[in-house]
């Protein structure tokens, strides 16, 4: 599929910012099921210096510096991307999943999946693991269960059990609250589902991103309505990541859109910045996810 | 080896006692000694220092150590805990009797220092570049990955252009076995480096001649090194890099070493807020403006250093500096991701990675350390938990000692040590040799353990070459601090001085002397930091409140002494007391005089709660009492720590010791000393200060700091004195005229009369009096004329303004008018009126000061971020 995604952040402060430097994860990484044709940051007021880095995880961090006076700030991505069919495991990989914890935590030859996959059954400032997290996964990872089956079990266990609830929780709510309370957003059960896989030993990592929303049907699409989406990939031994979306119980396909992973949200936070003046904040931010159907490339033209 | 028999009976006795305390320790027949070997015989390398201690009597030898406690009192020598409370500042002592190493020895060490210095750059570059360590098994990656010091932003695939580690300290020990051991490494901002000159010059000058004569290597090339390794990092072509000293601030436990580098090396000392990075470049903010910087030798832990890319809760840090640090535009010493080395699980890799990288077996061995990742290791800790410090590498500052936990913590340690075993690291107890140490009080030398620090350079000239090339120099000495194996430097209560012996006695160098290369000239003036001018400006208000307060409670004990003992002096103490801005007992009551009380209980109740009301403001923690006011001073003048000369020090310090002791001042004539004391001493540091430090930026801030106080204290003792009292009039014009110590002048000019319009014009319109409002005027009007002009726009600025605003009402009060004050309300109402006019723009002078010249920044602040959904 192709799109044409837009993601507008804009923040109005109440008193004016002197000096503010800033971290943009926002544009879209290249993968083997993601083509980025385009990608293109507006920054308003122009930024002093424009930097772009890929950080640890291979993300492209662009870093800004806005040093004359301002109330508002209004950060823009612009990208044309083309998603493929993402690669499933094969029927072949039967291994169990308790097997594959044994043998991610026993080998010792690394190949780069292994490298990453050390990090990622890890604690991390969002998400560490607990007992009780624990024991919501040991409904689905049974012993002995194949790795990918319990996986997906997961995931549909997550989106049967859980509200989507936006008015429930914080950038900030603690795991167990989430746990607790059954509610939350993409991000929380996001985090929710790494903390159940690494507290059982499996690595798992967190994906920030977008999704195609269609409209109900028979009504116009609303411009700005999509969102910034978020869902997490778990390490399969021998292959490579294999991505969940427990928001949907779905498995990401071509409607899901990369922007980058980490160990958390705080590795792949958009956007952030540390500012001097300010005052209060209120910030808002639009998205689109347009697909670029070869009629709607014809009407472009 | 000597013969005890060769020394002096003194000398001998002490000996003697150092053998049998030698007794108290575990294993005293198969300990290593460091002074005596097992036969008993004075090891050859301490022949020197006994021998030139024996050439003192024992008076003698009392008075050198006193002398030496005494200077490094004076100057300050401190390591404070957090809490900014003058009484808890850790005045360490210093041992008269060196730790002495042998030139053999001292060739073991260094050579196996310079490799560890080697060792621990190739492993900070590995793991911030190709991490081939992780990737080759040689480094479990959630043994890196779990450290909270191991900064991912600063991994990248860009090769270095110079080493991360500049300066490093290694802490080691001598083991009972007489083996070296290291014990950890310092390698972001090793502290102790000042301290260890510091003591060398303090006992080299309470004992000049065992110091002169002494084959000892000297350390202040070291420090010369050090610099110019430091100037060397800046590549562009200035004249004089302009390196500054990150601090976390005048609160942090090393400040007083922070300052004292800073000052000798001739660094500017600066804080995170003083640091702006704009278009790209860390500069500091001072009073001229911004002034790009070169170089930071920073004091703060890596992940506190950038709030944008790090730890977005510091605000010790300076945002953005990551990546001004990454564009080369400034460089960073150590380089930021050294803190990953201080990860206590490292030492049980080293053996193996130093083969590796370097192709070298280690030559000084690591105190033992077992991983928990690795089973087998584990069982061993899990075995007998008891003989083993555990350290948890999330939170490596902790150490756990399993004997001292109760069922419940021990419970949940074993626990811990099953589920995340990786996490774990479990090190060796210690049992290290014994050394002597001076006891003075006993006139003996006692058996105990040392720590040592030693601290690592990398040759300046040998930063930019190849890194296999690279070498390290090791400081010739160090600091050693007695207490069992392992005991942190900031929990000893004694330092001492390291002596490494050279074969020949060693030249002296001085930092000042031996400078070499061109210098550019330079005069202290807009240079000066923001924060620097802000806190010499409220040293001044605080140091002369105190002053002022300080007279009048004087003068209050004095008259509340007389109140007591005469009838006829007049009820002062209620005006007194609003003087003093403190509540009058509950028992007084209105017109009621102590000295008409004719019922002896009551008398007795009343003198009793106005005694205590008074003795009140010597406690600690009393709002507005004098500790409280000094602490207040003493804050601001430890962050300008290095802007004030050692002698003006000196008599900070005699003050802190004098605070030190108020808190449990007893009677009312004892108060009346100790107040006296202060103000002498608050009169020899201002004295000092005009006498010592440029009259440029800094000190008019400090002067109008001052004046500003001393005018608005003075106007509401004139207003309270003549018209709000509750007994205006000649009574307290005198404690007006004594408080503001104008008794004399006006005793001379006047003779015993007092006459309110006299003390008026003596007070108010008199300029050559320097106490009066009109020399202070005139002062600050000239101070505030000078200082730098930022907007450099053709008008007068606010400050200026209030200024003149408060002059013009004094010279427009008609004086006739005023004559009559005692007795027309016509005059009073003019005198009122004037006081009113002089006060108002004169308390708004402060703000308008601070506004104009300390650009009180705000705190950055986080943006917000929006929840994905």
């Amino acid at each position: 599929m192709k799109y044409h995604l837009k993601h507008t952040t804009r923040y109005d402060y109440s008193s004016d910012v002197t000096l503010s430097h800033n971290e943009a994860r926002l544009l879209p990484r290249s993968l083997p099921w993601q083509q980025v044709s385009s990608a293109q940051l507006t920054i308003n007021p122009q930024p002093v210096r424009l930097r772009e880095r890929l950080d640890f995880f291979g993300n492209r961090v662009s870093y800004f510096t806005i040093q004359e006076l301002h109330s508002c700030l209004e950060v823009t991505l612009d990208s044309e991307i083309t998603t493929l069919t993402r690669q499933m495991p094969p029927q072949g990989i039967n291994i169990s999943w308790n097997d594959a914890v044994e043998r991610m935590k026993s080998q010792r030859s690394f190949n780069p999946l292994l490298e990453d996959a050390r990090l990622m059954m890890l604690d991390s400032d969002f998400v560490q693991s607990h007992p009780s997290l624990m024991e919501y996964a040991s409904q689905a990872f049974q012993k002995n269960r194949p790795i990918v089956e319990a996986i997906q079990t997961l995931n549909q266990q997550i989106f049967t059990d859980f509200t989507y609830d936006p008015e429930h929780t914080t950038i900030a709510t603690p795991v167990l609250d989430v746990l607790n309370s059954r509610r939350g957003v993409c991000q929380d059960f996001a985090h929710l589902a790494i903390g159940c896989l690494r507290s059982i030993g499996l690595p798992a990592r967190y994906v920030s991103g977008y999704m195609e929303t269609l409209p109900p049907p028979g009504q116009p699409k609303l411009q700005g309505a999509d969102a910034t989406h978020a869902w997490l990939a778990v390490a399969i031994p021998d292959w490579g990541w294999l991505e969940i979306d427990p928001t949907n119980g779905t498995l990401p396909d071509e409607r899901y859109l990369t922007l980058g992973w980490g160990r958390d949200f705080a590795d792949v936070t958009p956007l952030k910045g540390v500012m001097n003046g300010g005052g209060k904040d209120s910030l808002s931010v639009a998205v689109d996810v347009t697909p670029l159907s070869d009629k709607h490339i014809l009407e472009l033209f | 080896m000597t013969d005890f028999s060769l020394l002096s009976s003194e000398m001998q006795q002490r000996l003697l006692a150092y053998v049998t305390s030698r007794q108290a320790f575990a294993d005293p027949s198969n300990g290593f000694d460091e002074l005596l070997s097992t036969s008993g015989k004075i090891r050859s390398q301490w022949q020197p220092v006994l021998e030139e201690l024996a050439k003192l009597d024992r008076e003698a030898l009392l008075n050198r150590c006193e002398e030496a406690q005494n200077l490094l009192h004076e100057n300050g020598v401190t390591f404070n805990t957090y809490e900014d409370d003058p009484g808890q500042l850790r005045s360490w002592q210093l041992d008269s009797l060196p730790y002495v190493i042998s030139t053999q020895d001292w060739e073991f060490l260094e050579g196996g220092l310079m490799q560890r210095s080697r060792l621990l750059e190739a492993i900070v570059e590995d793991l911030h570049g190709p991490r081939s360590l992780i990737t080759q098994g040689l480094l479990p990656a959630e043994l890196i990955h779990s450290f909270p010091g191991y900064l991912l932003p600063a991994v990248s695939d860009q090769p270095l252009r110079r080493p991360m580690l500049i300066f490093h300290g290694t802490d080691v020990i001598r083991n009972a076995m007489g083996e070296w051991e290291v014990l950890c490494d310092w390698t972001q901002s090793p502290s102790g480096a000042g301290y260890a000159l510091e003591n060398r010059i303090t006992l080299a000058r309470a004992f000049p001649n065992q110091y002169r004569e002494a084959p000892l290597k000297r350390l202040a090339g070291f420090l010369q090194a050090q610099h110019r390794a430091l100037a060397s990092l800046c590549t562009s072509q200035r004249e004089q890099p302009n390196i500054v000293l990150l601090s976390p601030g005048s609160g942090s436990p090393g400040y007083f070493e922070h300052a004292w580098l800073a000052n000798y090396m001739n660094f500017s000392l600066v804080e995170g807020a003083d640091l702006v990075v704009r278009d790209g470049q860390v500069s500091m903010r001072t009073l001229g403006g911004l002034r790009q910087v070169d170089v930071i030798v920073r004091h703060i832990n890596d992940p506190w250093c950038d709030p944008l890319e790090l730890r977005g809760d510091s605000l010790l840090g300076v945002p953005g500096l990551m990546q001004a640090a990454r564009d080369g535009e400034v460089e960073i010493a150590n380089a930021l991701g050294t803190g990953i080395l201080e990860n206590p699980a490292l030492a049980a890799f080293l053996d193996e990675i130093c083969q590796t990288l370097l192709g070298e077996s280690l030559l000084i061995k690591h105190r033992k350390t077992l991983w928990g990742g690795d089973s087998e290791h584990l069982s061993q800790i899990l075995m007998s938990p008891n003989t083993w410090l555990v350290r948890d590498i999330t939170e490596p500052a902790k150490v756990i000692k399993p004997e001292v936990l109760n069922d419940g913590e021990r419970l949940q340690l074993l626990d811990k040590l099953q589920s995340t075993p990786w996490r774990f690291v479990a090190q060796a107890k210690l049992s290290g040799a014994t050394s002597p140490i001076y006891n003075r009080r006993k006139d003996i030398f006692e058996a105990n353990n040392v720590n040592l620090r030693f601290f690592s350079l990398i040759e300046p000239d040998h930063l930019f070459i190849t890194p296999a090339d690279r070498r390290y120099r090791i400081m010739p000495g160090g600091l050693a601090w007695v207490g069992e194996p392992g005991t942190l430097l900031m929990e000893s209560r004694t330092v001492k001085d390291i002596w490494v012996m050279a074969p020949v006695p060693q030249p002296h160098i001085s930092m000042l002397s031996q400078a070499s290369g061109p210098i550019v000239v330079t005069r202290d003036g807009t240079d000066l930091a923001c924060r620097v001018a802000d806190s010499l400006f409220w040293m001044g208000r605080y140091g002369e409140r105190l002053d002022v307060r300080s007279r009048l409670l004087r003068e209050t004990l004095g008259r509340f002494l007389q109140e007591d003992q005469s009838a006829e002096e007049s009820g002062l103490l209620p005006d007194l007391f609003t003087a003093l801005e403190i509540q009058l007992p509950e028992l007084a009551m209105e017109e009621e005089r102590l000295s008409n009380i004719e019922d002896p209980q009551r008398h007795q109740q009343l003198y009793r709660s106005y005694r205590n009301s008074l003795l009140e403001l010597f406690e600690e923690n009393h709002p507005d009492g004098m500790p409280w006011l000094f602490n207040h001073f003493i804050r601001n003048c430890r962050s300008v720590r290095d802007h004030l000369g050692d002698d003006a020090w000196r008599t900070v310090n005699n003050l802190r010791q004098r605070f030190n002791d108020m808190p449990r001042t007893q009677g009312i004539i004892v108060g009346q000393r100790q107040l006296e004391g202060v103000v002498t001493d608050l009169a020899a540091f201002f004295g000092l200060c005009n006498e010592t430090m440029p009259h440029h930026y800094g000190w008019r801030f400090l002067d109008i700091g001052r004046f500003i106080e001393r005018v608005l204290y003075t106007l509401e003792l004139l207003k309270l004195a003549l018209l709000s009292a509750r007994q205006p009039g000649i009574a307290l014009c005198e404690v007006v005229l004594a408080t503001t110590d104008n008794f004399t002048v006006y005793r001379r000019r006047y003779r015993s009369q007092l006459h309110p319009s006299a003390i008026l014009d003596l007070l108010l319109f008199d300029e050559t009096n320097p106490r009066s409002i009109g020399y202070m005027l005139k002062r600050l009007e000239r101070q505030i004329r000078r200082l730098p002009q930022p907007n450099h726009s053709p008008y007068r600025n606010l400050e200026s303004r209030l200024v003149i605003q408060a002059t013009s009402a004094l010279h427009l009060v008609d004086i006739d008018r005023l004559s009559q004050i005692e007795s027309s309300k016509a005059s009073q109402v003019v005198l009122s009126t004037l006081l009113d006019q002089l006060i108002e723009p004169l308390s708004e002078l402060t703000n308008a000061i601070s506004h104009s010249h300390f650009s009180h920044v705000e705190a950055p602040v986080q943006l917000v971020t929006m929840q994905s959904s």
